[in-house]
């Protein structure tokens, strides 16, 4: 019932670096401006993808992998902004690399044509949804001036409600993006129990061989919280 | 080929490289200013008062002891840096290169943070002497979201350095520092339309004396422009800017407010224009390019002990490299930028004919900027891009010794 195809996977253990949280904001701008640029080339991609999965009725695999790429980085650059996570992420959505970390359909599935041509007036409302959630999550999360932002930079840990928090903002809004960019066809739910794994590497979410390497973020020698676990002071 | 015939080659080729470098640093080098002018000695107590000469003594002083600050902490803070800045790889879970740009960023934010203090008192300083407007909590703020941008460039720098180290090892520099010169030419080239620049009102008469002068001179008229630092600084300015089309000479508001009288705002205009006409953003460039190819060259040597710029594991050590290398050659920069900015000044009294007003002006110069005319002979070496106030006075007294008026 919780799952989604769009999942969320949270390995992160709550442990903040003060120096990297005082300038997160500022460390943010390389990977603000490449997610731009890369934008970009997911708006080109995502119109070209919307004509081909009109016509063959799924999206192109090559697109299908550019778009998942593109929804893992993001994921990664605003888990990181909001604090989500405490390692400065990578730039090019490499899957297994980051704490806080997506697992997305590279696989293009068959989509109903006539969803795909209405794709862009389906998301409207959820889009109305990703602004109430996302609103207050960032006024949370947010670096500078954010209840999280001040708890980290004094205790070195990020409370466990605002992260949840902030990671749900976080799976809605790339649930939302996925749906918009043909990634499925699987509507966004705002339920906080759908898409999102806490404590589960995206290994575990994903059938792989046995002998398969789990993340280096997994490997780490860090305790993944438990969703079960009670809130931490 | 015997490895005596290599090595003979390879010393050729040093020798050669050598000789090229040395021929293009004598020809910047060069000025227009007469070899044999003698500046006589000049009594600054006498022309601006003994009271503002102490006055201006005491400023500098203090000033100098922050700017001081200012050279060696970043060396004391990148040195610790480099030994210990790696510890801050477990902060990055992303590849070399990303690795390196956060390394390089907190390093960059490290330093922000000590030389905050001294920074600060510099401020108290300025504010006390009325040359700074600025707020305390405006400057930390300011500077704080101006790392951002700093952050930026580091990152390039990173992206270059650590991109060609991992294609071609440590002959990276080779590839590198071309790139640096093309950003430099980059820079200067849009920094006239990147600085807010705004068109100059309610001086007519100082656009025709502009273009009186460029006519003289047998240039064409550069567009003059207003850069509004009031609410920044007092202290007066105008600087020479752009390349090509992109040419402007930038007036600071302060310089034109009311202080400075007609006749000595054309020295002011026909001193940047000088540097227009004599190339001398093109000359910095090349001065530029002249060091930053050894300089790339030993940074690539010393990072090898590390690795080499291909490891993030390289990046604390470049960042003190680059610092300490960028520091030891200041003298030589400095030593350069004075001599050209003394041939504006001698171009500027041929082209206007009116020694009466640079000599007002440099005096206003020192009034309105409180910058001791006759510092102690370290301080223009690490400090000085232009020539000492009592050197631009002599230089004037010169001028009218040789022309009369």
């Amino acid at each position: 019932m919780n799952e989604h195809p769009i999942t969320l996977h949270v390995m992160d253990d709550l442990r903040r670096s003060r120096l990297t949280v005082f300038f997160r904001y500022l460390l943010y701008i390389p990977h603000g401006i490449w997610l731009e640029v890369w934008g970009i080339a997911v708006f080109v991609v995502a119109v070209l993808n919307w004509l081909v999965a009109l016509v063959i009725g799924r999206p192109a695999a090559p697109f299908q992998r550019f778009n998942a790429a593109y929804l893992r980085y993001w994921t990664t650059v605003y888990a990181f902004l909001m604090l989500v996570a405490n390692p400065f992420p990578g730039f090019t959505g490499e899957p297994g690399s980051y704490p806080v970390e997506l697992s997305v359909p590279t696989t293009p599935e068959k989509q109903s044509r006539l969803k795909t041509f209405f794709r862009i007036f389906l998301a409207l409302p959820t889009l109305v949804v990703l602004y109430v959630v996302l609103i207050p999550a960032m006024l949370i999360c947010y670096p500078l001036l954010s209840f999280s932002w001040w708890a980290a930079l004094i205790t070195g840990r990020m409370p466990r409600g605002f992260r949840d928090l902030g990671a749900n903002a976080i799976r809605y809004a790339a649930q939302v993006a996925g749906y918009a960019l043909l990634v499925t066809g699987t509507y966004p739910n705002s339920s906080p129990y759908v898409g999102m794994a806490l404590g589960e590497p995206v290994v575990a979410a994903v059938p792989v061989a046995p002998a398969m390497e789990a993340p280096p973020a997994a490997a780490e020698p860090t305790a993944p919280e438990a969703p079960e676990a009670p809130s931490e002071k | 080929m015997t490895k005596s015939s290599r090595r003979l080659l390879g010393l050729l080729i040093i020798g050669a490289l050598a000789a090229a470098w040395l021929y293009a640093a004598i020809r910047l080098w060069r000025t227009s200013v007469p070899d044999d002018l003698k500046l006589p000695r000049v009594d600054v107590g006498a022309i601006v008062g003994a009271s503002e000469l102490h006055r201006a003594q005491h400023f500098s002083l203090v000033l100098d002891l922050f700017g001081l600050a200012g050279l060696l902490l970043p060396l004391v803070v990148l040195a610790l840096y480099a030994k210990w800045g790696h510890c801050f790889m477990k902060e990055s879970a992303a590849g070399p290169i990303g690795t390196g740009m956060m390394l390089a960023m907190l390093g960059i934010a490290i330093l922000w943070m000590a030389m905050l203090p001294s920074n600060l008192g510099q401020l108290w300083w300025l504010r006390r002497y009325g040359i700074v407007k600025t707020g305390y909590s405006e400057m930390v703020i300011g500077t704080w979201f101006a790392l951002g941008s700093e952050f930026l460039g580091i990152c390039l720098i990173i992206l270059i350095v650590m991109g060609f180290a991992r294609l071609l090892g440590n002959r990276w520099w080779l590839a590198g520092a071309p790139v640096f010169v093309a950003i430099g030419l980059l820079v200067t080239f849009v920094q006239p339309y990147m600085s807010g620049l705004e068109p100059l009102r309610d001086h007519a008469a100082l656009v025709q004396a502009e273009h009186r002068i460029a006519k003289r001179e047998g240039v064409a008229a550069v567009p003059l422009k207003v850069e509004n630092v009031g609410g920044l600084t007092t202290a007066p300015n105008a600087e020479a800017m752009g390349l090509g089309p992109s040419r402007r000479i930038g007036l600071w508001s302060t310089i034109l407010d009311g202080r400075f009288s007609e006749p000595e705002l054309e020295v002011v205009v026909a001193h940047e224009l000088a540097h227009h006409k004599h190339n001398d953003l093109w000359k910095g460039i090349g001065w530029y390019a002249l060091f930053v190819f050894p300089i790339a060259y030993l940074i690539a040597r010393v990072t090898r002990r590390r690795g080499g710029m291909a490891v993030p594991l390289a990046v604390p050590l470049f960042l003190f490299a680059w610092i300490g290398l960028t520091t030891a050659t200041l003298p030589i920069d400095n030593a350069f930028s004075r001599r050209l900015e003394a041939e504006a000044d001698w171009t500027a009294l041929n082209a206007t004919n009116d020694p009466q007003a640079a000599k007002a002006l440099f005096v206003s110069f020192v009034r309105s900027t409180n910058e001791n005319p006759n510092p102690p002979f370290w301080d223009p070496i690490l400090f000085g891009s232009h020539p000492t106030e009592a050197q631009r006075i002599g230089m004037v007294e010169a001028w009218q010794a040789q022309n009369g008026g």
